[in-house]
């Protein structure tokens, strides 16, 4: 039921009862008219009696007066006599206009001809005859005049006993409409008493059917609420990530379970601290503390994620490396009230990864161990049992053979031990080197080389092309990948070498770049399958058989990267245009990394 | 003692090596044959009466392990000594070949090895 639909009862509770009652006092106004009727009707007839009861008394008063005058011939005794016959004309007049019907007016009019019949034949006469001194003891002339006055008087009361009659019946009319008036008030008084009852009962079962639907709705939705809430407290707790809710103030308004674990503080105790107290981070490298999340999202009033390497700081002072992000809350108009913070513990995950890197460096140091034992333990081989030979039977011819090939097998153990030292050989600053120069330097010493097998080499390397680093291992570097393209593309290949400066900006890949020297080295050999190619920097993978150790390119990307450069392979295998590419940038003045790792 | 008329074969992709290793045999009195990778080896070993194989381990394309079990195939008698520059060989290799020995160990220790493998000849002695 809605406020409209209530209105509308409202009113109706107060219209229909009035409107009851009015139709009721209307009933009850026509019965007290119908009784008011009736008593008018009585009050006409006691009028009427009385009227024809004062004018009997009239004319008894002047029966009386002329009796008397008759008797004592005393005129003053005539007086009544005249003052009746002076009042009776308005009176008969009066009753005729009372009369009800034309019966009564016959008879009001047969009562006035017996009186004047009495007045003018005997009255008049018997005063004159008294007058002029005549003689009026005459038996049958005042019984005649009895006898008229009797009939006056039998009019009198036929007039009367008929406008009596008429009285008795409006009396009992009367008594008839005040019983029916009593019923009908009582039989009104009921029904409308049942009617507004049962009426207002009605409504009053409306509104309390609304009002308990209303009120079932009310207690479904607050359990609705609360079940969702419960329900939401109760993810939130169980919740695997640690959830901190703050105020606008960064004052600790919920704590999850994980959290709890996690920071160490209960939540009786965390809330309403402020957040740095309870989740005090840092920077895993420098042990400076962080700004907290709470703060940035107040300030920026957008989502923000901690930088990797944060330590958070735990109640007892054990710490736990963790990720974390923390999100502004707003409230419907968008106006931020809170900042919620969820972390998780990656310690494991941290210890884990730096569990695998140091495996994979023993990995590679075992490999390496055992390229290093496999490389020496051939030319030993070789030279043990030369060695051998040497010792027993052998002529001179001999012995210089085997000697020749003993220090031979040797040179090949010197020069796999260098190449391994070189890589963890290490300059202790870098120094400005001209590549122009360094890479004239390299191919000076590889023209032999080329001629012996004809390759052909151009380059374009413009003047004073200046960066910093080690100049050692970039020769290493250069040589590594100049003598790949020279065995590529022999016999009688095309080997091009190009070099340019160029500014800061973007890589095709649309990575930033700083400003730098990027080197290509270009052959016309038959270029390298793209299953091969993905291959080339992996330590220990040649396709050079045992010639190649498999580290060469591995140990230059770990230099060039060392740069803060990078370098790439590209290679076509068709048959147009095939070759490869090799492509290093470094920057002219990089920050150096860390060596190979 | 030994029979002088032994037959070996000696496969190793290391030409210095297996040329050193072929006259210190030599010297000790067998008769050689020498491949410098597995195709070769399997193709001699199938054509002569090899009496014994000297085998590396690691050779470019197929190692010693593939070359010693094609060699059982064909002639599961003959014994093989295996020869690793590396310090372990996986057991799947060691299983299959008679003996196993690390490179550098020194001649003696080869011809020692070899001749403890190798049939004795009747009809030599």
């Amino acid at each position: 039921m809605n406020a409209s639909s209530f209105d509308r009862i409202l009113r109706k509770v107060v219209i229909v009862p009035v409107a009851a009652l009015l139709a009721g006092a209307a009933l009850l106004l026509w019965q007290i008219s119908q009784a008011n009727r009736t008593v008018a009707l009585i009050e006409g007839c006691d009028t009427r009696i009385a009227l024809t009861l004062r004018i009997e008394q009239l004319v008894v008063d002047q029966e009386a007066g002329l009796r008397g005058y008759e008797i004592t011939h005393d005129p003053r005794l005539l007086q009544q006599y005249y003052v009746a016959q002076k009042a009776l004309p308005a009176a008969f007049d009066r009753r005729a206009s009372l009369v009800a019907n034309n019966q009564r007016r016959d008879q009001v009019n047969s009562l006035r001809d017996a009186y004047e019949t009495w007045q003018q034949t005997f009255a008049s006469p018997l005063i004159a005859t008294i007058d002029a001194g005549g003689e009026t003891n005459d038996v049958n002339l005042n019984y005649d005049g009895k006898l008229r006055m009797d009939q006056i008087r039998a009019r009198v009361a036929e007039l009367n006993s008929l406008t009596e009659s008429v009285r008795d019946k409006a009396v009992q009319q009367w008594h008839r409409q005040v019983r029916s008036t009593i019923v009908s008030l009582l039989v009104a008084a009921i029904a409308i008493g049942l009617i507004i009852g049962f009426y207002v009962r009605s409504l009053i079962q409306q509104v309390s059917t609304a009002f308990r639907q209303s009120h079932d709705v009310l207690r479904i939705r607050a359990e609705q609420t609360f079940r969702s809430e419960e329900r939401l407290r109760t993810t939130l707790r169980s919740i695997a990530d640690g959830v901190i809710t703050c105020d606008r103030d960064g004052r600790v308004q919920s704590i999850n379970d994980t959290a709890q674990e996690l920071t160490g503080w209960s939540e009786r105790d965390a809330r309403d601290q402020p957040v740095e107290l309870v989740f005090p981070i840092f920077d895993e490298s420098t042990r400076q503390p962080l700004e907290n999340p709470v703060a940035r999202v107040t300030r920026s009033n957008q989502l923000v994620r901690l930088q990797n390497h944060t330590i958070l700081i735990r109640r007892d002072g054990t710490e736990i490396y963790i990720e974390d992000s923390g999100s502004p809350i707003r409230d419907k108009h968008g106006e931020l009230v809170g900042v919620v913070l969820v972390f998780r513990d990656v310690t494991v995950a941290k210890k884990s990864q730096e569990a695998l890197v140091a495996n994979e460096k023993l990995a590679v140091a075992g490999r390496l161990a055992a390229t290093i034992a496999h490389e020496i333990h051939n030319p030993l081989d070789s030279v043990s049992n030369l060695l051998f030979l040497m010792d027993g039977v052998a002529n001179d011819r001999e012995r210089d053979q085997f000697l020749a090939l003993a220090k031979q097998e040797i040179a090949r153990v010197t020069q796999i031990s260098r190449a391994m030292l070189s890589l963890y050989r290490e300059s202790k600053a870098p120094v400005e080197i001209d590549l122009k120069e360094l890479l004239d330097s390299i191919l000076l010493l590889m023209e032999s080389r080329f001629t012996a097998v004809g390759i052909a080499v151009a380059q374009t390397i413009p003047a004073r092309l200046c960066i910093r680093g080690f100049p050692a291992e970039l020769r290493q570097v250069f040589t590594n990948l100049i003598t790949n393209a020279s065995e590529a593309a022999s016999p009688r290949g095309h080997i091009t070498i190009a070099a340019e400066s160029i500014p800061a900006g973007f890589d095709q890949l649309g990575i930033r770049r700083e400003a730098g020297v990027l080197v290509t080295i270009d052959d016309d050999g038959p270029g390298i399958p793209p299953d091969i190619l993905s291959h080339l920097f992996q330590p220990f993978y040649t396709t050079k058989g045992e010639r190649g150790t498999g580290l060469g390119l591995w140990i230059s990307r770990g230099i060039v990267t060392k740069h803060g450069g990078t370098i790439d392979l590209a290679s076509s295998t068709g048959s147009d245009g095939h070759g490869t590419t090799a492509t290093i940038f470094l920057p002219a003045t990089p920050t150096l990394g860390t060596a190979v790792s | 003692m030994r029979s002088p008329q032994h037959l070996v074969l000696c496969v190793d992709d290391e030409t210095i090596g297996l040329d050193v290793r072929r006259m210190l045999l030599e010297r000790a009195g067998y008769r050689v044959l020498t491949a410098l990778d597995g195709p070769t080896g399997l193709d001699l070993f199938a054509r002569e009466p090899v009496d014994a194989v000297v085998l590396d381990y690691s050779m470019p394309g197929m190692h010693g392990g593939q070359v010693a079990q094609r060699m059982r195939q064909v002639k599961p008698s003959v014994p093989i000594l295996m020869l690793s520059a590396y310090t372990s060989l996986p057991p799947e290799v060691t299983q299959i070949v008679t003996l196993a020995m690390t490179k550098g160990e020194g001649a003696p220790a080869l011809l020692q090895k070899l001749g403890s493998i190798l049939p004795p000849r009747a009809s030599h002695l």
